[in-house]
């Protein structure tokens, strides 16, 4: 936003966003078409296009002088197409995210709202494999998105089921992708076709893109024999092959690289190679089968915390955790928090306040934030001393990520302290595994 | 060139700063190690107005994969496109800043970096970031002032080391090396001109100490129209001399394009020109040409057009050894063929018989005046060779063209690219520049070019002065006169004693300035003769250990006082025979005053 004053003087000359200016200083005179102002920066100085395409920021002082030159012309209202009904393979419902990120080219602001019809006109290759039809659930960056968005797309996903299609494609940003996508494995159990999860870490707008080669490739996964949740994207650095991992049992690993999400304990499911047009499975998954009939369960409870463990964690802060309806931990190393197990005087416990939580009836649940690796609260002291209070988890090799999602699905509709401990350390949908891979 | 040309001319001039990479903490080195390496695909993007830009499109036709090599120690994440920027180099602004400054350039109170698209694979992200610092300015020539436009801040792309059909490898070492970026108005009066211009830039860059020196690190863009011409941008020249001979040939190839198209004008409306791609393969299924025969076997076709009423034409002259045809050829190659056959060529030199000739005049329908042109390559890259072959022939105008310069020749490049493709760069907030910055930037700056010359005069004779000016050691020298060591001796050294010792085979690239500056410190401090310093020189490129060690080694101590007096006495003052004993370790000057001393005892 341009400061007050600026503001003033604009509306003082009938200059808006868009309009040709000229701007006049003492030996200087820059013409240009006005900017938003960006967010940061200084908020006196007015951001003009120059003709060459450039941006620049010309300070605004009582000595400039800001004329119109001419006013922008006003754009075509763009006639919104009326969605219908189309019979596509493929369904392809739109979550937002950076796969789906527009640049607004003039301003720079990128913000998630490219249709799904327009990714397609953008990816004319899609035809190439599947037909589709396209629908947008939302366009939020997914750092916005909670436990009611996950309902939301369990119930479009639910719609689309009793369809006959062949798979269903969710564009959906990065960052809680893989939250998602443990969530939906466990809210839609048994699915009869595959459903992917993608998105890309470049947004469309530049050339570098990861956003095609995702997109393609799970149309192809979207196809393929596979069942269940995936998230399918860049398996390396180059543009050449992508990975479906299981919903459950994958990660966000890097802020920023394309191939950020990498499948934990185990090997991925599927590698596809685009270029080539193949598809190769390279782990054991559930084959795709159309009687199958799903087991849907969308309740979801969205009072869960998951906490950090960190040297130095505060009794007090665990105690304050009371109004949570369950806790996921990410415990150091094979699942631990501080106990004091040696009486240590500099030491301080946390043991009491999460024994109260559990006593409470509030499920504390153990994950590691090694990520890698399985939980095993029997090897040292403070292990057997948090199993003892109650502490779920033992020998569970989850990510915190899944753990979280499943205790909001298990609360959903169980309330019962051993009930819930029962069904959290059952593997369900493949969370849990009885063999540690060496990989 | 003569005056009623009207040319119009101005220069572009790259200067890649000597700091770290412009949006991230890599080293500015250009290496030859590689160990990694990428391929990548690089799409299309639409514009704003949905438009796709002119030269995006372009290259998009070569559907190429890039393969980006590079080595870890100077390429991080960003390079190879895996994470946002990290933030402004600061040093190289204050860099530009002080040049603006010098160039009398209106600095802008806040920089917005941009993304300009390019998709030729040169940048990973599919983009350049860049920004203008300041805008307006001039420059003093011998043929008046010369308005300055631009001044821009932007990244260096990465370069190019193999371009094959459908596959284009690019080096990422020198991707992200700040570059400056100045622009001058069309002022430029002629070629000559033109050189002055450059020079002159080049001139103040350097003297600033603050750019890089070598091969590569300055690269001037030259564009230049005549009337009923097109601006035709040049990239790339990077010798001064060249320039001259590079505005001369293209407003040569203008000229004569104008008249080609006249001539064809008047024979034909071009545009109506039906084209057909037909592929004549089969003609060839037993030819003795090597080329054709080649790429049969690899399952390539050999695809023809008929060029209506075009004999003759294919073969004119454009400059020296530069034909129409030559310039169809280039608009070929973009798409990815290695060349063209076309029939004003001599055909016997890729042994195509009379009979195959015959055969495609019979499948093309040829009539006497009609010319051919021929393709031997992948079926889609061949239709895509001829198309852009079509569309050439089809433009009765000078086309806008961006050309790379290539020694005193230039050859199509692309189209010249379109004004939709640059948008805010937002992984980099506004920089304000504030007044305190601009006032630390003009205490701190150096001379200057028209002060350092005038310098220079002071203190050394005319030609060592000038020298001494475009000399890589200038700001060696400055530093090492400054802290009082003699002017005179100083430049011998840097011009020509290290020139030729060089010359004598030795590898002075070994000596490091602060070594030179140290055996100066000794020289002033009376450690060592004025003789000594080039036998350190020398043994510093092949002995390890210090200064003071090779010193001691070499006994090259100066010899002074008592000692010297002593050997004065023995050689009865005869300074020649002393010398030549002691060369290395007596100064004549210690000899002098000896005996002057002795002269006034008396």
């Amino acid at each position: 936003m341009y400061s007050k004053d600026i503001l003033k003087t604009l509306n003082k000359g009938n200059i808006d966003i868009g309009d040709k200016i000229i701007i006049l200083e003492k030996n200087k005179e820059y013409e240009g078409l006005l900017m938003p102002r960006p967010e940061l920066g200084d908020q006196d100085c007015i951001v003009i296009k120059l003709d060459n395409g450039y941006n620049i920021g010309i300070k605004i002082t009582n000595k400039t002088k800001l004329n119109l030159v001419e006013k922008a012309k006003k754009p075509k209202k763009e006639k919104k197409e009326k969605q219908k009904e189309e019979k596509g393979d493929i369904t392809i419902l739109g979550c937002g995210g950076t796969i789906s990120s527009k640049v607004e080219y003039k301003t720079g602001a990128v913000y998630p709202a490219i249709s799904q019809k327009e990714l397609i006109n953008n990816f004319p290759e899609i035809k190439d494999i599947s037909t589709i039809n396209t629908r947008s659930i939302f366009s939020l960056l997914s750092g916005d998105l909670n436990q009611k968005h996950w309902e939301i797309i369990g119930k479009e996903i639910e719609k689309e089921l009793k369809k006959d299609i062949k798979g269903i494609i969710i564009p959906h940003g990065t960052d809680t992708m893989h939250y998602t996508s443990a969530a939906l494995s466990f809210m839609l159990q048994n699915l009869p076709i595959p459903i992917i999860l993608t998105g890309a870490q470049r947004s469309s707008d530049r050339g570098s893109s990861d956003s095609k080669l995702n997109l393609l490739s799970s149309l192809m996964a979207a196809k393929s024999d596979f069942s269940g949740i995936g998230i399918c994207m860049h398996s390396n650095l180059n543009d050449n092959l992508c990975y479906v991992h299981k919903g459950t049992r994958v990660r966000k690993m890097h802020t920023s690289r394309r191939d950020a999400f990498k499948s934990i304990n185990q090997l991925p499911l599927i590698r596809i190679d685009y270029n080539n047009r193949t598809v190769d499975p390279i782990n054991k998954y559930t084959k795709r089968d159309k009687s199958r009939k799903p087991k849907i369960d969308l309740k979801i409870n969205d009072n869960i915390g998951l906490i950090y463990v960190h040297p130095g964690i505060k009794p007090k802060f665990i105690k304050n955790l009371s109004d949570f309806d369950g806790i996921v931990l990410a415990g150091t190393g094979l699942g631990h928090v501080p106990t004091n197990a040696f009486g240590d005087k500099n030491s301080i416990s946390i043991l009491k306040e999460i024994t109260d939580l559990i006593e409470s009836n509030i499920p504390v649940v153990m994950s590691p934030q090694t990520i890698y690796g399985r939980l095993n609260l029997n090897t040292y002291t403070y292990g057997r001393q948090l199993k003892k209070a109650g502490v779920i988890g033992h020998l569970c090799d989850w990510t915190p990520e899944t753990a979280f999602a499943k205790l909001c699905w298990v609360l959903g509709h169980e309330k019962k302290m051993d009930k819930i401990k029962q069904e959290m350390e059952k593997n369900l949908v493949g969370e849990i595994t009885d063999r540690s891979v060496v990989l | 060139m003569s005056k009623d040309n009207k040319l119009k001319c101005g220069i572009e001039i790259h200067q890649r700063l000597d700091t770290h990479k412009l949006f991230c903490n890599c080293p500015s080195i250009e290496g030859i190690k590689v160990n990694k390496k990428y391929k990548r695909k690089m799409h299309v993007v639409k514009s704003e107005i949905s438009e796709i830009d002119k030269t995006a499109q372009f290259e998009k036709k070569k559907n190429t994969d890039y393969v980006y090599e590079f080595y870890p120690r100077s390429c991080c994440e960003l390079e190879i496109d895996e994470c946002p920027p990290l933030g402004l180099n600061q040093e190289a602004l204050d860099i530009v800043l002080e040049m603006a400054l010098a160039l009398n350039s209106n600095i802008v109170d806040e920089i917005h970096f941009m993304r300009k698209q390019v998709i030729d694979g040169s940048n990973t992200s599919g983009f350049q970031r860049t920004a203008v610092i300041a805008t307006g300015g001039y420059i003093e020539t011998s043929k008046g002032k010369i308005s300055i436009e631009l001044i821009c801040l932007e990244e260096e792309s990465s370069g190019i080391v193999k371009k094959e059909i459908g596959e284009s490898t690019f080096r990422l070492d020198r991707l992200g090396i700040p570059l400056i970026e100045i622009t001058t108005g069309p002022d430029i009066i002629d070629e000559e001109h033109a050189k002055e211009v450059a020079e002159k830039i080049g001139m103040m860059l350097r003297v600033t100490g603050k750019v890089q020196r070598g091969l590569g690190t300055i690269r001037q863009d030259i564009n230049v129209s005549i009337p009923k011409g097109a601006r035709v941008e040049i990239k790339g020249a990077q010798d001064l001399n060249m320039i001259t001979k590079l505005i001369e040939n293209e407003v040569e190839r203008q000229k004569n394009l104008i008249k080609l198209i006249e001539e064809i004008k008047k024979k034909i409306k071009v545009k109506k020109l039906k084209f057909l791609i037909a592929d004549i393969t089969e003609i060839f299924e037993e030819t003795e040409s090597k080329l054709i025969k080649n790429s049969i076997k690899k399952g390539e076709k050999i695809l023809s057009i008929k060029l209506e009423k075009h004999k003759g034409f294919l073969g004119t002259e454009l400059l020296p050894e530069i034909r129409y045809g030559t310039e169809l050829s280039q608009y070929a190659k973009m798409a990815g063929v290695k060349g063209i056959i076309h029939s004003d060529e001599n055909l016997e030199k890729y042994k195509i018989t009379d009979e195959e000739i015959f055969q495609i005049k019979i499948t093309l329908d040829l009539e006497k005046e009609d010319a051919f042109v021929l393709v031997a390559a992948p079926e889609d890259i061949g239709r895509n060779a001829l198309e852009k072959i079509i569309e050439r022939t089809q433009m009765d105008y000078v086309p806008l063209e961006t050309r790379r310069a290539d020694q005193d020749k230039s050859y199509f490049m692309r189209p010249i690219a379109g004004k939709a493709r640059m948008y805010p760069e937002t992984d980099i907030p506004p920089q304000p520049i504030d007044n305190i910055r601009m006032k630390k930037i003009k205490e701190k700056k150096g001379r200057g070019l028209e002060d350092t010359k005038q310098m220079l005069e002071k203190l050394l004779n005319k030609d060592l002065a000038k020298k001494m000016l475009k000399s890589k050691h200038l700001k060696l020298f400055i530093r090492l006169v400054e802290s009082g060591h003699d002017a005179k001796l100083v430049a011998n050294i840097l011009e020509q004693t290290l020139t030729e010792l060089r010359r004598q085979g030795i590898k002075i690239e070994k000596i490091k300035e602060k070594q030179i500056e140290k055996i100066l410190e000794e020289y002033k401090q009376g450690v060592i003769a004025k003789k000594a310093i080039i036998e350190i020189l020398k043994y510093l490129t092949s002995e390890k250990g210090s200064i003071k060690d090779i010193i001691k080694k070499y006994k090259l101590n100066k010899i002074t006082g008592k000692e010297l007096e002593k050997i004065v006495k023995k050689e009865k003052g005869d300074i020649g025979e002393i010398m030549k004993k002691y060369k290395l370790t007596v100064d004549p000057e210690d000899i002098q005053s000896i005996l002057k001393n002795k002269q006034k005892i008396k």
